[in-house]
């Protein structure tokens, strides 16, 4: 990566976050840095969810700072973080089951566009001109993802892999600056974690940011930049696929005695 | 069948829409009863009322169980600046507009705090307050002698436009109709907007509504503002159709029968909430009419029939009669239709 010292477009330091008596995460730090891919990694409970949860704003940590391209968004309402370019995905799938899949890319951009109730029911020019423009944008992501052919499907009538894949086509709609994935190959088999990966690996190639909560050793140690280990809230090593595979620490708490 | 709708409509679209909307211009001419006259705008009244309710409920997803509150908000508003005020029809009307409105974001911003259930019941409490100030209020509202002597619509003082007097049922049911239409086209843009899928979204998983920026509060808060405005408008005409306004009319069961024609002629659907409202407002009028060849006995077995019906559809088509069936996909059926031509045309 060179000598130059490139911005953190993340940086967290010390989070730690408390259920009254659970320590859920535990003086965690990390950075991101642009089009980087990070693996965060770690056994069932180790807090990586609840570290994305704080990230993200859905929790308020109770220790710590986030800082997102260097501004300090810790404790923000969970919609402005989103607006500042950070989006993610759920490990259970959260699809807007209601609407179709061009509808749910379209919810995405809500963030890129302004137009307000008034403008929308009046149909005044800037919400004419913004419809159009979204509309381009969700059939570009739909073609990237290759679901332009269901774009008129309901979210829920599409089959389990297309459903993630239409969770990532929405977070990417805006031109995040941060997408965090949380287990996007959880239920996929053999193939259809190939393809993530290889679509990854794209996301990747077009500049795009990501952090990568996954449990699919395969797809960690193939796709990651860096990883970090969280195990019962406590960050335990960081480094690349090859250091953590090698890390003492990391293969008793995690990857069993032989990887 | 919701499909074989969808597709026939689509194929058909110019004509379907030009049969309707001469049949909704013609009726006071084909229907010349004083009677069947007032039942229409009887229909549209309840059809204003019924997509109120459909927006927060079926597009938003919350359950709201006062609607007449705001209903009688509206009525009780119009009354008061007609009479008291002087104010003619138009900017009265709008003025009830705005103080329902006012309401709405009254009630929504303490309450939609908390969830589900306990909200449609908050919302229920709040019914039940409106309906026992406006009765007691004696010095605003004349408590249970109502308000009398509400002037009829007219348009700045015009009270007959090529012949048509506002004041005859003709005439009333031309400004319901108009009222409709603006309302239809309104929430048609808007629920298709940025702003409508927000709050579709919200229906649909409010975390990851959240978690694509979206306000959840300030949506929540303005669709049941939006909401209680359109109840308002139906209250407002209400009150200048009948003439006269009591605590009486907005009531516990208004709000019940309101949820009723929302959920039976389809959450989530424009075309739903006007099948609905027509449903409920005709079907005690054909009972009667029945009960005139087979016996009283089917009038007085009216409520029971009614719940069976309710019952019926629960059962078996819970989302109600055009559950989810949006223009828009008559549009988009039209649109893919086309694709699909123009992509044979390139192959052959």
């Amino acid at each position: 990566m060179g000598e130059t010292v490139r911005e953190a477009v993340l940086h967290c330091e010390n989070i730690t976050q408390r259920f009254s008596g659970l320590v859920a995460v535990s003086d965690v730090s990390m950075d991101v840095y642009t089009n980087e891919i990070v693996g965060v990694i770690g056994p069932n409970g180790a807090g990586k969810t609840t570290l994305f949860n704080d990230i993200t704003g859905i929790y308020k940590p109770t220790e710590g700072k986030v800082f997102f391209g260097g501004e300090d968004i810790t404790g923000m309402a969970c919609h402005k973080i989103t607006a500042k370019g950070m989006t993610r995905t759920f490990q259970n799938i959260r699809l807007f089951n209601n609407m179709m899949a061009i509808d749910n890319v379209l919810v995405g951009l809500h963030t890129a566009t302004k137009s307000g109730i008034a403008e929308s029911m009046l149909h005044l020019g800037r919400h004419r001109r913004e419809e159009k423009e979204s509309l381009a944008r969700a059939e570009e992501v739909l073609k990237l993802t290759d679901l332009y052919d269901y774009r008129y499907h309901y979210a829920d009538s599409l089959p389990y892999g297309l459903q993630r894949r239409l969770e990532i086509a929405r977070a990417l709609a805006c031109h995040p600056k941060l997408i965090l994935l949380d287990e996007p190959a959880a239920g996929m088999n053999e193939q259809e974690t190939t393809d993530l990966l290889q679509f990854i690996r794209k996301l990747k190639s077009m500049g795009n940011t990501i952090i990568l909560i996954e449990h699919d050793m395969r797809l960690v140690m193939n796709l990651c930049d860096r990883i970090y280990v969280l195990d019962h809230g406590t960050r335990i090593a960081e480094g690349t696929p090859d250091e953590v595979r090698k890390n003492p620490q990391v293969i008793t708490a995690y990857l069993g005695e032989e990887v | 069948m919701l499909k074989k709708i969808i597709n026939g409509w689509a194929k058909h679209q110019v004509a379907v829409t030009l049969v309707f909307l001469a049949f909704l211009i013609l009726y006071p001419v084909l229907f010349h009863s004083y009677y069947l006259r007032n039942v229409a705008i009887q229909c549209l009244i309840y059809s204003l009322l019924s997509l109120a309710l459909n927006l927060i409920m079926g597009y938003t997803g919350i359950v709201v169980l006062g609607m007449a509150a705001f209903y009688g908000i509206g009525a009780y508003a119009l009354a008061l600046l007609t009479t008291k005020l002087g104010i003619s029809f138009l900017p009265a009307v709008a003025l009830a507009v705005v103080i329902t409105f006012c309401f709405g974001v009254l009630l929504a911003l303490p309450t939609l705090r908390i969830q589900g259930n306990y909200l449609a019941i908050v919302t229920l409490g709040f019914c039940e307050i409106i309906r026992i100030v406006e009765l007691n209020w004696v010095s605003l509202t004349n408590g249970p002698f109502g308000i009398k002597q509400i002037p009829a619509p007219d348009i700045f003082g015009i009270k007959s436009i090529f012949g048509l007097k506002l004041s005859k049922p003709e005439g009333k049911y031309y400004v319901v109709l108009i009222l409709l239409v603006i309302t239809v086209v309104i929430l048609h843009n808007v629920l298709n907007s940025r702003s409508g899928r927000a709050w579709k979204s919200i229906k649909g998983d409010p975390i990851a509504a959240r978690a694509m920026g979206i306000n959840v509060f300030r949506y929540k808060v303005f669709a049941f503002a939006i909401c209680a405005a359109i109840a308002g408008l139906a209250g407002a005409y209400y009150a200048a159709y009948t003439g006269y306004v009591d605590s009486t009319t907005f009531n516990y069961n208004q709000s019940i029968l309101i949820l009723s024609m929302t959920i039976m002629g389809g959450l989530g659907s424009i075309p739903g909430s006007i099948i609905g409202a027509i449903f409920f407002v005709i079907l005690p009028e054909v009972l009667r009419w029945l009960g005139t060849f087979c016996g009283e006995w089917i009038v007085e077995w009216r409520q029971i029939i009614y719940g069976l019906i309710l019952v019926i559809m629960i059962m078996f088509k819970s989302d109600g009669i055009l559950g989810g069936f949006d223009l828009r996909q008559i549009h988009l059926y039209n649109k893919l239709v086309k694709e699909k031509e123009a992509e044979e045309k390139q192959n052959g």
